[in-house]
């Protein structure tokens, strides 16, 4: 499950189940909502009070996101990774809007949002969803085994996120270094994973799902002055050097110090933390 | 392990789809050594195949099974719908780990009315599922991979003793009773008598808990 660090477990709306496709509350704001998305993933993110915006136009797929988070970067990096034509809505994340509920009762991004009106969520669905849904470059591999293994590998990888997120709301020295040896040795696991299987990437000698999958908290890693963590686990630090190079990967990176300005904010709890740079 | 709901899981769908399989049966609380060298913390389940690659996590397992053998594809083909499934895989995950500690608490003679409440709470989060949707079962109204994932839980519902966290939600009772007509899911039932002699070995910590009902 995608765990947000500062995200409630609440957060749920009473009703549950697929919502309906909402109907533009008002088409002149919608279209101006739509000119904004267009310009990419540098938009306003959308608050408390906002209207709520219309359906998703045919040949498009809607990503509901925050420009820094790793969950839905993972989705943000699918997306570029197989040339999929799509229209970014960030939230804020600090100040929802009520209608976001309508398109996640857990409030969290990533979503997807297609011109059926479905919707689909939890960042690593939305990944699996979007190399089904889609031609192109398939980042998950045909082989059952092959798949398996990369799903294990992924579940190698999930204590990851809330070991960095504990980190981000430490509140002593003391728990800065017992957690970074627990990263530390989570990042063993992941360095035998590379050294058994003998290839650049997680999934072999090219890029693919479990490396995008991944891949979000590692870029995190400078900028968190964790980059330590990895000095013994040198296929790993080749690996993140690899990534750097994906052109999927790089057109996505944030600049530390953009990302440092919103982390300041977002631990503040500040409701412009999200749209830190625009 | 015969009583194990994760390994249920993977039996089903083995079942489901006729796949020829071998069964190995490891005692969880005097693992062999070897069986490190199956899984890194001796989990179950594993599936083992003539390739020699191990597959573990038993939602991985299931998926593998149905990917890798032909036949009834347990998943729907529809990328929509597979994904829907997966969601409601994620609404149904705290359902293990409270009807282990409901039944943990009453065999420790301790008092778990909190985490019943907490467990019937998930149930009406199904419920609503199922109300929504107006199907019988959780993929629609054929049963699929989704009832055969959730339904080991709710097969221990009665030999655990609460079976009445079920009382408020009738979508959920008529799932469990077409669940019961199953092929399948019938042919694995486990017989409430041998799963109570598990249990009160288990909880004696017995090592042979898990061999209960064998013959000699």
């Amino acid at each position: 499950m995608d765990r947000h660090f500062g995200e409630e477990e609440g957060g749920k709306d009473g009703g549950r189940g697929d919502p309906l496709p909402e109907s533009p509350a008002n088409p002149g704001r919608e279209l101006g909502l739509r000119c904004a998305a267009m310009s990419g993933g540098s938009a306003r993110s959308l608050a408390k009070g906002s209207a709520p915006p219309g359906p998703v136009p045919e040949g498009l797929i809607r990503v509901y996101s925050m420009r820094f988070c790793p969950f839905a970067q993972r989705t943000r990096l699918v997306l570029k990774a197989k040339g999929i034509r799509h229209q970014i809505i960030n939230i804020n994340l600090k100040n929802k809007p009520e209608w976001f509920f309508k398109k996640n009762p857990f409030g969290l991004v990533p979503v997807l949002e297609n011109s059926q009106g479905q919707l689909i969520y939890e960042s690593a669905i939305t990944c699996e969803y979007l190399d089904e849904a889609y031609p192109g470059k398939k980042l998950l591999p045909d082989d059952p085994y092959e798949k398996a293994y990369q799903k294990m590998v992924f579940e190698l990888f999930s204590k990851i996120p809330s070991l960095v997120a504990s980190f981000l709301r430490r509140q002593n020295e003391e728990d800065c270094s017992g957690l970074k040896e627990e990263l530390r040795k989570e990042f063993s696991k992941l360095e035998e994973v590379l050294t058994n299987k003998k290839t650049t990437f997680f999934g072999g000698n090219s890029v693919s799902m479990i490396d995008y999958l991944i891949w979000p908290w590692f870029e995190r890693l400078e900028v968190l002055e964790l980059n330590d963590c990895a000095d013994h686990t040198l296929k790993l630090k080749l690996w993140m050097a690899a990534m750097r190079e994906d052109p999927a990967v790089s057109a996505l990176l944030t600049e530390p110090k953009v990302f440092r300005g919103f982390l300041s904010l977002y631990l503040q709890n500040s409701p412009d933390a999200c749209d830190y740079g625009l | 392990m015969r009583f194990c709901p994760y390994a249920h899981r993977t039996r089903l769908v083995l079942r489901a789809k006729g796949i020829r399989h071998e069964v190995i049966n490891i005692n969880l609380r005097n693992k062999p050594e070897w069986y490190y060298t199956k899984h890194p913390f001796g989990q179950i389940p594993v599936l083992e195949n003539s390739k020699c690659q191990l597959i573990y996590e038993s939602v991985i397992a299931c998926e593998y099974l149905d990917d890798a053998y032909p036949g009834r594809k347990l998943y729907p083909y529809d990328p929509y719908e597979r994904a829907r499934q997966k969601m409601l895989l994620e609404l149904f995950y705290k359902v293990p780990h409270l009807t282990k500690e409901c039944l943990v608490a009453l065999r420790c003679g301790r008092e778990c009315a909190d985490l019943k409440l907490a467990l019937r709470q998930e149930f009406c989060n199904l419920e609503e599922i199922l109300g929504y949707q107006n199907t019988i079962f959780f993929g629609g109204d054929c049963i699929s991979m989704i009832d055969y994932l959730f339904w080991p839980w709710f097969e221990r519902l009665d030999v655990y003793g609460i079976a009445d966290c079920l009382n408020h939600t009738p979508a959920l009772r008529l799932w469990t009773a077409a669940m019961k007509q199953d092929p399948t899911v019938c042919a694995l039932l486990i017989d409430k008598n041998i799963f109570l002699g598990f249990l009160n070995l288990y909880f004696q910590n017995n090592p042979d808990a898990f061999d209960y009902g064998l013959p000699c």
